[in-house]
């Protein structure tokens, strides 16, 4: 028994860190924000502009990131669509009058302090990025 | 050359002060070249450029709850459209709560799968959506009215998925230079200024659990009235309906939609006895489109359109089927291109008389090129 688990620890340790790296992708939004727990559902409703309102959170403003890891495993994990796709869902609402783009960023840093600083705001960043003055939301 | 430099300093939201003032636009420019017939009031059968949109729109978050905004639009569709830029919306919009919000103003009308969205065509890889169903050279009448929308979602118990509903109610004029008007003048009647009526509606669509899976139903009717040089016109209360699913699934996008129109007016001219006509067109369209890669598109659709009260429903005049092959290739986020061929049997939409005046081909193969940029 101990001559398998001798034999299946390294196994595992190998396998646990050749899975492929994926940014570990934080939902954060600005501390006016009531909710504490978001659905992945939720997300997605915000961020391809079905809705504005969280279920106990009242009404946001979704920020993107322009690019980065966080905003492919961000579309890749969250909206499962591509960038294109995401664009194109927002325009056609502002071009038939009823939405405004949400705005993007172009670094993680910039979208912190952003958030950090407007009421309703939401976004996403890598779990290294520093967010200290924004409150992180629990995925459900 | 001047687009190439004004798109990307364009593409960033403007503040002004504490508010978020934001503008966008785009510009297409097509080329259409067809077999047989002239389509769509274009010289298609010598190949032309007379297809060129533009559009452009301001929009203000007021508040947290209230945006205003406005959008005009430039359509010259061959002899459609014309060289000023119409209204295309303008608006109030105020959410009332979770729940609800309210739209007043000139508003675009949420009909079926794409009517509020029509005339955007960075939004689409298609150049022609089905014309039998959203006829280019008839949708300037068709797109918005000048009233309000009550518009929202509500969550549906049971993670049951949720409720889409839009519901308005305005007045709106016939578009005086677009093809309805064209099919009243080669009818005969000749108005002294475009009719116009009223026209409540509503959209109600199921986002079901199934994620991407979306099924919807809409009613949009209306009513006209016009003066005739030698008469009246009156319309009552059409009735146009839709039924609707498509289902998006990772780079797949498939769609069905299937309407009814059923439509009666009475004609009265002076020394003649007041004269009722109807019309009743069942039509539908299937498409599907794939994203082969981040910049290139596909897909294929097919439209049927059919006059179920012709009298002789084999005449080519009583029926209109498509199928349309397309493909987009976005080079950036600004500009792209797209190509897209048409493969028509019938010619009872978006065929006319002024620019085909010997007898019509039953059949019509058309090629349809289209660059654009967007903001």
């Amino acid at each position: 028994m101990k001559q398998l688990v001798l034999i299946c620890l390294p196994m595992a340790a190998v396998l646990l860190f050749s899975v492929p790296a994926h940014a570990q992708v934080l939902v954060i939004a600005n501390p006016s924000v009531k909710a504490v727990e978001i659905t992945k559902s939720e997300v997605r409703d915000l961020f391809t502009g079905e809705t504005r309102n969280l279920k106990e959170g009242g009404r946001v403003n979704p920020v993107f990131l322009k690019g980065g890891p966080a905003h492919t495993e961000f579309l890749l994990d969250f909206l499962h669509m591509p960038d294109a796709m995401v664009r194109t869902c927002w325009s056609r609402l502002v071009f038939a009058g009823q939405a405004t783009m949400p705005r993007s960023f172009e670094t993680e840093a910039t979208l912190v302090e952003f958030i950090a600083h407007t009421p309703g705001a939401i976004g996403y960043i890598t779990q290294t990025t520093p967010h200290e003055d924004v409150k992180v939301l629990i995925l459900k | 050359m001047l687009a190439l430099g004004i798109a990307p300093a364009l593409a960033q939201s403007v503040s002004v002060g504490d508010q978020n003032l934001q503008i966008h636009g785009f510009a297409t420019q097509g080329f259409l070249v067809s077999s047989e017939n002239n389509y769509l009031g274009i010289n298609t059968g010598s190949g032309s450029t007379a297809w060129t949109e533009a559009a452009i729109n301001v929009n203000d978050e007021v508040t947290n709850r209230l945006r205003v905004g406005v959008q005009f639009h430039y359509t010259r569709l061959g002899a459609f459209g014309g060289d000023d830029p119409t209204v295309d919306w303008a608006l109030g919009d105020f959410t009332i709560n979770r729940w609800a919000g309210i739209r007043a103003g000139k508003v675009k009308m949420r009909w079926g799968l794409y009517n509020d969205t029509q005339d955007y065509d960075p939004g689409y890889m298609w150049s022609l959506l089905p014309e039998g169903i959203y006829g280019i050279d008839i949708r300037a009448t068709d797109l918005s009215q000048n009233g309000v929308e009550l518009y929202g979602v509500v969550p549906l118990m049971r993670n049951l998925g949720k409720m889409e509903y839009s519901a308005y109610y305005g007045d709106y004029t016939v578009a005086s230079n677009d093809g309805i008007m064209e099919s009243f003048k080669e009818s005969g009647l000749a108005f002294t200024s475009p009719p116009g009526g009223k026209t409540p509606g509503f959209d109600l669509r199921w986002k079901t659990p199934l994620s991407g899976l979306k099924i919807g139903g809409s009613l949009m009717m209306y009513d006209a009235k016009g003066n005739l040089t030698n008469g009246t016109y009156v319309q009552p209360l059409a009735f146009w309906p839709a039924y609707y699913g498509q289902y998006d699934w990772k780079k797949l996008s498939l769609s069905y939609q299937y309407t009814k129109l059923v439509q009666y007016q009475t004609v009265t001219t002076t020394g003649a006895p007041p004269a009722t006509s109807g019309v009743n067109t069942p039509s539908w369209f299937a498409m599907s489109s794939y994203r082969l890669t981040d910049k290139l598109q596909a897909g294929v659709y097919y439209t049927s359109f059919v006059i179920a009260s012709a009298a002789d429903k084999s005449d080519p005049a009583s029926f209109f089927h498509d199928w349309a092959v397309s493909g987009r290739y976005d080079f950036n986020s600004h500009f792209y291109a797209k190509l897209e061929g048409h493969f028509i049997d019938g010619n009872a939409a978006g065929f006319y008389g002024f620019d085909n005046p010997n007898t019509l081909q039953p059949r019509t193969n058309l090629l349809v090129a289209k660059v654009g940029f967007y903001f």
